[in-house]
């Protein structure tokens, strides 16, 4: 050991040692044999220090990341000192985390706690290597990111109650409809209410009593329309009106007595006639809706594009031997209709949705009216009774329904029936008694619910 | 929940070395703190960020606003601008990463792709074959940015209608930029007509709108 390293001393210098030498080189090693000693462990004490300024630019130098934290949520986070090569480590502790309401524990290297506000955190992390003085103290500096709580983040801003297309940001109404009752509330979206912009859904209902037919129309304006918030009022109240102009008269009287005709007897002869009756009426409505719109678009020098709104609608009617349903739709807004016992949901229209999420067709496409699939977006059902009948916006049926295909499924929508009676995060209640006059603003209330990631305008309608 | 799934495709080539990389660091990590604050954007942004120069790099997958983290951005003091190279990885990417929405699955919204180059593509003939690819991929908008008179506006208007011209940059010019991203970003998930375009909002007057 001693002969090697002196040998390897005196080569640094060029000074071979021959064989012939070897016997002076073996006493020298003797007689100096001490300071040998000493100057290989400085040698060795020197090499150390210098791999220990060399490992703490590594990891100065050395990227890491911890993990990303949000306000008020529980977090934590072991620091893998092993995995980032870190095992020198002696000593670790963290500054900086106090202040956060947060926590380094140095025995298990562990940050714990819920941060309290949100930022771009630069957090030290101390720490010692093996052979540093115990007075030694080296950092490093760790970014930790923590986002705000994104609840907290949704800013109520009213919308401008000057624009001349302005419009409530919520409203709710109950009536009694016929023979049943409704309730029905429309509510701006957080996301229009973050950035001030108006509620883009609507509805409007009416019932008849000359007639004994009643009519509920929900329609959701394009959030990408500049003036959807008028295209989906002049759809709602365009078909209102239709039905008080023009559904009225010797036609009804006619398709009353084939109705009678057709539940005592159903043939090909009646189910024909239903067909071209509810085609004929239905189609007027909305090519109605459709024209009012585009009046308006004309009127204001601007393309009917900028009123794109869906638009659903139903007709409803009392008879002896039970309901008459008649519905149309354009878009992605469901209507459901749920029997006496809730053992069976029809779903009384098909949804236009596509590949990607929002894309949907609208009333104020001329395209829908020629397409061949035009017949396909009426229904007809009698039915003896019925719980509910129910008309809705994406705002509803994205976050409590998901997918298309739950819109089928009886137990989802048992499952949101008992939500809407209570059964939810938020404990509201909405109470589907008859004698409860307060159920407008119960349904308003529910529909504040929160759902992560939608934050639409929800319109609902129940007929009950 | 639907994703708003955002890439972001950075000309790393030679002619960014030095104050333009940092720029760019500088305009992106501002925009990245905006979004953050953005309620919208916090519940619903999936951000991918892909460099290109010789080499073509995903630098972060395509990860939830809440987690993600930006690395610096290097690049070489020399080299080709593989912007062909780019849109074919781009592509590989997006078809394999964007959900779409079926009966039983809840589909993101229309993708976004933001183009950021100062030069032009040295592999143009792979950069031609490459657009209709990225075109029928059916991104909500493809907003193409040159920065600096060397980039070929005319080039970036053979892969989308947006294209917008920056005059240098700078680390000013560039944050105004990302600004005005962050804001397009914004526009991203709302409801559209089939087969219609994210409308772009007004750019502030560092960008010009080339067309």
């Amino acid at each position: 050991m001693l002969h090697s390293y002196l040998k390897a001393l005196l080569s640094s210098h060029n000074i071979e040692v021959t064989e012939s030498k070897e016997s002076i080189l073996n006493i020298f090693v003797e007689d100096f044999k001490e300071e040998i000693e000493k100057a290989i462990q400085i040698n060795k004490n020197l090499v150390d220090k210098y791999q220990i300024r060399n490992k703490i630019k590594d990891i100065t130098g050395q990227w890491v990341s911890l993990p990303n934290a949000t306000v008020g949520k529980a977090y934590q986070h072991k620091v893998d000192i092993i995995g980032l090569g870190w095992d020198t480590m002696v000593f670790t502790s963290m500054e900086g985390l106090d202040e956060l309401g947060m926590a380094y524990d140095n025995e298990n290297e562990i940050i714990s706690g819920t941060p309290s506000f949100s930022g771009d955190h630069k957090i030290k992390f101390l720490y010692r290597l093996q052979g540093e003085d115990d007075q030694v103290i080296n950092e490093k500096v760790f970014n930790f990111i923590v986002n705000p709580n994104p609840r907290s983040l949704w800013k109520n801003i009213g919308s401008n109650t000057d624009d001349i297309y302005w419009k409530a940001d919520e409203i709710f109404d109950n009536q009694k409809l016929g023979d049943r009752q409704i309730v029905v509330a429309s509510k701006r979206g957080r996301s229009h209410a973050n950035a001030g912009t108006f509620r883009d859904d609507d509805f409007a209902f009416k019932h008849f009593a000359n007639t004994g037919w009643s009519i509920i129309s929900v329609a959701d304006g394009a959030g990408s329309a500049s003036q959807a918030r008028q295209g989906s009022k002049i759809a709602c109240r365009s078909v209102i009106d239709y039905t008080e102009e023009y559904f009225k008269g010797e036609k009804l009287v006619e398709f009353d007595q084939v109705l009678a005709q057709h539940h005592h007897n159903s043939t090909d002869e009646t189910n024909k006639y239903i067909s071209t009756f509810v085609y004929e009426s239905l189609s007027k409505m909305a090519y109605y809706a459709h024209k009012k719109i585009e009046e308006e678009a004309v009127r204001c020098e601007r393309s009917i594009k900028d009123y794109h709104t869906t638009l659903i609608f139903t007709l409803l009617k009392r008879y002896e031997f039970g309901y008459a349903v008649l519905t149309f739709g354009v878009g992605d807004c469901p209507i459901g209709l749920l029997n006496k016992e809730l053992t069976e949901i029809k779903l009384m229209n098909w949804l236009d949705v596509g590949e990607f999420g929002g894309g949907t067709r609208f009333v104020t496409m001329p395209e829908i009216f020629s397409s061949d699939k035009f017949v396909s977006r009426f229904r007809f059902k009698l039915v003896d009774d019925f719980s509910y009948l129910m008309l809705m916006t994406d705002g509803i049926y994205d976050p409590k329904f998901i997918v298309e295909a739950n819109l089928e499924r009886i137990e989802k929508w048992k499952e949101f029936i008992a939500d809407l009676k209570g059964s939810n995060e938020e404990n509201t209640v909405v109470d589907f008694n008859p004698e409860n006059e307060n159920i407008g603003q119960q349904l308003s209330t529910w529909l504040d619910f929160w759902s992560s990631g939608n934050h639409d305008d929800r319109t609902l309608a129940i007929i009950y | 929940m639907r994703r708003l799934p955002v890439y972001f495709l950075l000309d790393t080539s030679g002619s960014m070395y030095g104050e333009p990389i940092e720029a760019l660091n500088n305009a992106l990590s501002g925009m990245i703190n905006t979004l953050r604050t953005d309620a919208q954007a916090l519940d619903s942004l999936w951000i991918s960020v892909i460099t290109f120069d010789r080499e073509v790099r995903e630098i972060v997958p395509l990860t939830e606003l809440a987690s993600f983290q930006l690395p610096s951005i290097s690049c070489p003091q020399s080299g080709p601008t593989h912007t062909g190279l780019a849109l074919e990885m781009l592509h590989k990417k997006v078809k394999s990463e964007i959900i779409l929405s079926t009966a039983n699955q809840k589909g993101d919204w229309k993708p976004l792709l933001f183009l950021f180059t100062d030069g032009k593509p040295s592999d143009i003939m792979l950069y031609r074959e490459m657009i209709p690819k990225i075109k029928a991929v059916n991104f909500g908008s493809i907003i193409a940015c040159a920065a600096g008179n060397l980039a070929d506006d005319s080039l970036l208007k053979e892969l989308t209608d947006n294209v917008v011209h920056l005059d240098s940059a700078d680390s000013a010019t560039l944050k105004t930029f990302f600004k005005w991203v962050s804001e397009t970003i914004e526009q991203g998930n709302k409801s559209q007509g089939t087969g219609e375009t994210v409308a772009l909002p007004p750019p502030p007057s560092e960008i010009t709108i080339v067309i």
